[in-house]
């Protein structure tokens, strides 16, 4: 998650419209998924690969790496679907197992491969999404989606101070493990009790002069903010709605085949 | 001398004290201060100034006595309140804990708008705070990966966008890397200059001799002495009281002073240059 973070405020797209890449995230996604065929979801993957490294400039072996995260959930998921526990061997593969086959069929293997291009595919529009547009960039998308201000104003204090509760974690660990606080089991779960609760108080303490501080600005039960607007360039939206409608070629074809 | 009006900030015999505390964190205190002043809080931690200081932007209610700005007492509705705030900011002293935007630009944005400033006006409001305060090299940044001392810039236009006539810093310089705290410095500097009237909490005794008009002592939630910084430096039973050491320049001034290497003549030095300058002659 952090090293998302850092990589997408060096996004060379960073500073593009965030409504563009949102809808452009969005509306891939939906297609991607509702197609049938493999072609879309390759076109789809090449593509965002394409502007999330090259244009973005998100160095590849970074990109590689994040795409393994999501890699490892989806082959175990595939393996269930692909093979299947028999008395019958099925044509694409048979391992005899004394009287029972592991076995899979030539169809549930292409399947397997066609949801796998699939997910890929759809993982690639989430991480165009957030390895270029800035958290607080989507919450002022959502903004304009009508998303509750109460979800908003949520997403943006938890972005907020996930890394101070991360960085106030880190500390307290530092300093157990200075005096020794991980030495064995029993003193390493006695000391993680003890950030826990630290955490706690600290948060709470935190919270209290953050809400302080918010009433002496005139706070008033709504966390009013002014979002920076980066204007949307016409030759981009063109080019967006062109690839959105070749793809949407693609899902009407691979429907009506 | 000023006349009544002038007085912007007044506390008339406040008292506070905080639920489930015996002891009041303010005790009686009365203070005034007149406009487009420096003045410096000084007081060991729980003598009351950070309490004071919530007190005078209505944050916190006191239970005795009575706060006046502009002559003015603190109304405790939403709409007397509003006003005072906008009047009287406050700069927390941990950054961390007044930031709650990821964003720069959000961050500033937040105490304009809450005035009830149209959106066009406040963006401008706010590009001019970040320029002002040399913020543009890191305003795209995240909040979580700035410096201490860009936090507190940022903090500190936090304030400044909304126009206050009472600029209240609670430490600003705790914590800064040399570098940051004579930015920050300069920029209260520059600030005063500007008109503002000044409110700083610190622990720098040599800073606050030099920088204040007014320093004002706390002990206990009581004022211990307010007066110029000649007179309430050269208090040394008050500043043993409030377990705080002489002016560097003020000990070597009265060393210099004894020895009869310097003459009586003139005002005793504020700063360690005026005293070189003294004593070159």
């Amino acid at each position: 998650m952090i090293v998302i973070d850092k990589l997408c405020y060096q996004s060379k797209l960073r500073y593009a419209n965030a409504s563009e890449k949102f809808v452009y995230a969005v509306l891939t996604l939906i297609l991607c998924v509702i197609s049938r065929s493999v072609l879309t979801a390759a076109v789809v993957f090449f593509i965002n690969v394409y502007l999330t490294v090259a244009k973005g400039g998100i160095p590849f072996a970074r990109y590689g790496k994040l795409l393994m995260i999501p890699a490892a959930f989806l082959l175990v998921s595939t393996v269930a679907l692909v093979v299947n526990l028999s008395r019958v061997p099925l044509d694409a593969f048979a391992f005899p197992l004394g009287e029972w086959y592991v076995t899979g069929s030539v169809s549930s293997v292409l399947e397997g491969l066609r949801l796998c291009v699939k997910a890929f595919a759809a993982v690639t529009c989430l991480y165009f999404l957030s390895l270029t547009t800035v958290v607080t960039d989507i919450l002022g998308v959502l903004k304009k989606l009508h998303v509750p201000g109460l979800v908003i104003e949520l997403m943006m204090l938890i972005y907020r101070f996930i890394f101070l509760l991360m960085e106030t974690a880190s500390a307290i660990t530092t300093s157990q493990n200075s005096r020794l606080g991980n030495r064995d089991y029993r003193t390493r779960l006695r000391s993680f009790g003890g950030m826990g609760s630290a955490l706690l108080v600290r948060s709470i303490k935190r919270s209290g002069v953050l809400y302080d501080a918010m009433e002496a600005r005139c706070y008033d039960g709504e966390l009013k903010v002014l979002s920076e607007e980066r204007p949307a360039k016409k030759k981009e939206i063109l080019c967006i709605a062109g690839y959105e409608l070749i793809l949407l070629g693609l899902v009407i074809w691979s429907w009506i085949r | 001398m000023m006349e009544e009006k002038d007085w912007v900030v007044e506390a008339e015999q406040l008292s506070y004290t905080y639920e489930g505390n015996e002891k009041k964190a303010l005790d009686g205190i009365s203070l005034k201060f007149g406009r487009g002043r420096k003045i410096a809080f000084m007081g060991g931690n729980g003598s009351g100034k950070s309490t004071l200081f919530l007190c005078m932007n209505g944050i916190l209610k006191p239970q005795e006595g009575r706060m006046l700005i502009n002559g003015s007492p603190v109304e405790y509705t939403r709409k007397g309140l509003l006003d005072v705030r906008k009047r009287v900011g406050i700069v927390f002293q941990e950054p961390d804990d007044q930031l709650f935007s990821a964003s720069v630009f959000q961050e500033i944005s937040f105490g304009i708008l809450n005035l009830g400033v149209d959106e066009e006006s406040a963006r401008k409001e706010v590009e001019e705070v970040i320029e002002k305060m040399g913020i543009t090299p890191f305003r795209d940044r995240p909040a979580h990966a700035l410096s201490g001392g860009q936090k507190k810039l940022v903090a500190i236009a936090d304030i400044l966008v909304m126009h206050p006539e009472v600029l209240i810093l609670d430490e600003p310089a705790a914590s800064l890397d040399p570098k940051h705290r004579k930015l920050v410095r300069s920029i209260v500097e520059r600030l005063s200059e500007s008109g503002l009237t000044i409110l700083m909490a610190t622990h720098d005794v040599d800073y606050a001799y030099a920088w204040a008009d007014e320093i004002v002592l706390l002990h206990e939630g009581k004022v211990l002495r307010q007066g110029t910084p000649r007179q309430v430096c050269g208090d040394e039973k008050a500043m043993e009281q409030a377990n705080l050491e002489l002016p560097a320049v003020m000990r070597l001034y009265r060393q210099l002073l004894r020895r009869g290497v310097i003459g009586p003549e003139g005002e005793p030095p504020k700063t360690i240059e005026d005293l070189e300058r003294r004593i070159s002659g």
